[in-house]
């Protein structure tokens, strides 16, 4: 997957939470401090990232996401089969990622 | 002395209309919202013994309150904004002219957010990926999300209570509202009902129960037949109904429009059985002779009736033989009909809705028809249930509700004297 497809899916995802125009997020956009999202409202953003992308994000890997280029740069570093310390990443062992 | 309860606006969303006005022209034209239920997806209805539903099919929550508020809870409380929001309106309340710590928020909720908690549960059984569960399945499925999420949307920093006693929630969220403004412990009560588990497992289980209507699955405007001989178990409904409950001298010092005065409440347990009400409909006549001692109101003073009648068979009966006790030869003389006829069992917000057509009845002096009542059933029948609109001035009211769990509500309403 291309990097720059990450980057836009992660924008779109947040365009479509925060209900804005997806050109209007760049990636030094602070989650809390630009763009208003709550604690609750980064782990709901976060739980969608990972149904995108299939992977998944362990807690301790959480505080490093402050804003939107941390989050793309995670996502791609991660895609990208570059181990995050202590996280695996196989991909999950369900047989479905599909949302109902 | 404590102080007087009037409400100064009404919400409601339910199957025939999203709105009191619509809603009301719909109840007085008698019209059913009882509709084939056409999926629950992936299961067929066949699997079903009951197909029929008094579901809203055209709410659009984004289109009625804050989309971003709406997104985070369950159906039931949508509904729950949804209605607030027009009660509010209707009341003219300025939230920012009131001390935010005087304005309570109770809801009535029966079984809270199972769309949510079906879909969670579902998947995780399906799929097996425990991290997978949405983040926000908890506080959704929490009883209290429509409660919480109504005084976030309204800034009302009151007592935040949820009543949860099945069908009878949201009337005794009515009379704890009542006691809660008479103790002085709040000048206003955004008082709710709700509740929208129209879902694979909940209609399922109540299939189980045989609680419902099986008969009329090719005729759902037919199915739900309170006091009437062919009536053979509830419809299920969903919906939320808001009224604007406040002290009298509160509303009479911001000017308030006036619909009618809470004037007492009976809460009571049959302690009997978990879904049967007793057959002698004595608990269910005791419940009503308390809500009328508490509002100082004879018998001899009630004009109409909006009873719980949700159309099985032995609960429409059993509140005529309470009727027949407590009001004797007055029973002849009120005006009795049941909300349900139209509108199916909403469950928690059946209680709110039944007040809100109890408090029109006395603000226009209509009393809505009993839709399908075509064959008087002789343990129900009483010369003031009608297919027909009656018109009345109607002083006195009395809204019964029973829910499962063996507990019985009665909520006295009243024309309000100025």
């Amino acid at each position: 997957m291309a990097a720059a497809t990450t980057a836009l899916k992660i924008r779109t995802a947040l365009a479509e939470y925060l209900k804005r125009d997806v050109a209007s997020i760049t990636d030094a956009h602070h989650l809390r401090d630009d763009l208003g999202l709550d604690s609750m409202a980064v782990i709901e953003l976060l739980y969608r990232i990972e149904d995108t992308f299939d992977i998944q994000i362990p807690d301790q890997d959480l505080a490093g996401l402050t804003t939107v280029g941390h989050v793309i740069t995670y996502v791609n570093k991660r895609l990208g089969r570059t181990p995050t310390a202590g996280v695996s990443n196989k991909p999950s062992k369900s047989t479905s990622k599909k949302r109902s | 002395m404590p102080a007087r309860v009037v409400v100064t606006g009404l919400g409601v969303v339910s199957p025939i209309g999203i709105g009191v006005s619509e809603f009301w022209k719909a109840a007085l034209a008698g019209r059913s919202g009882i509709t084939a239920i056409r999926s629950f997806e992936p299961f067929p209805m066949d699997g079903y013994r009951s197909r029929v539903a008094g579901q809203i099919h055209d709410f659009v929550p984004g289109q009625i309150v804050d989309g971003v508020l709406a997104e985070r809870v369950d159906r039931y409380a949508q509904f729950a904004l949804a209605a607030v929001k027009e009660a509010l309106g209707d009341s003219h309340l300025q939230m920012g002219r009131e001390n935010p710590h005087r304005v309570g928020v109770l809801v009535g909720a029966g079984m809270g957010g199972m769309v949510m908690g079906e879909r969670e549960i579902t998947r995780l059984y399906q799929h097996q990926r425990p991290h997978r569960v949405h983040p926000n399945f908890i506080p959704v499925i929490t009883l209290n999300s429509a409660s919480g999420i109504v005084a976030m949307a309204c800034g009302a920093k009151g007592p935040n209570l949820t009543i949860s006693t099945a069908c009878s929630s949201s009337a005794h969220a009515l009379g704890q509202a009542l006691q809660c403004i008479r103790e002085g412990r709040a000048d206003v009560v955004i008082t709710v009902g709700a509740d929208a588990s129209i879902t694979p497992l909940v209609f399922a289980g109540f299939c189980s129960l045989r609680a419902l209507s099986t008969k009329y699955n090719d005729h759902p405007g037919k199915a739900s037949r309170p006091f009437d001989r062919g009536r053979d178990g509830f419809v299920m409904g969903e919906g939320a109904g808001a009224l604007i409950l406040e002290s009298a001298a509160h509303a009479k010092k911001r000017k308030a429009h006036i619909y009618a005065e809470v004037a007492g409440y009976a809460a009571t347990s049959e302690a009997y059985h978990m879904v049967i009400p007793r057959e002698d409909g004595e608990e269910v006549a005791t419940t009503m002779r308390l809500a009328l001692a508490d509002a100082g109101i004879t018998p001899a003073q009630v004009d109409y009736i909006n009873a719980h009648a949700t159309s099985t068979p032995i609960g429409d009966a059993v509140e005529v033989k309470a009727l027949r006790n407590v009001f004797k030869a007055r029973a002849q003389k009120l005006a009795i009909n049941a909300t349900k006829s139209l509108i199916g069992h909403s469950l928690g917000a059946a209680g709110a809705i039944g007040a809100i057509a109890s408090i029109l009845a006395i603000h226009t002096g209509r009393i809505h028809p009993t839709a399908n009542y075509d064959d008087p059933d002789p343990a129900c029948a009483l010369p003031g249930i009608s297919r027909s609109v009656q018109e009345r001035r109607v002083n006195v009211a009395l809204l019964n509700a029973f829910g499962f769990g063996s507990n019985n509500a009665a909520v006295v309403l009243k024309r309000a004297v100025a």
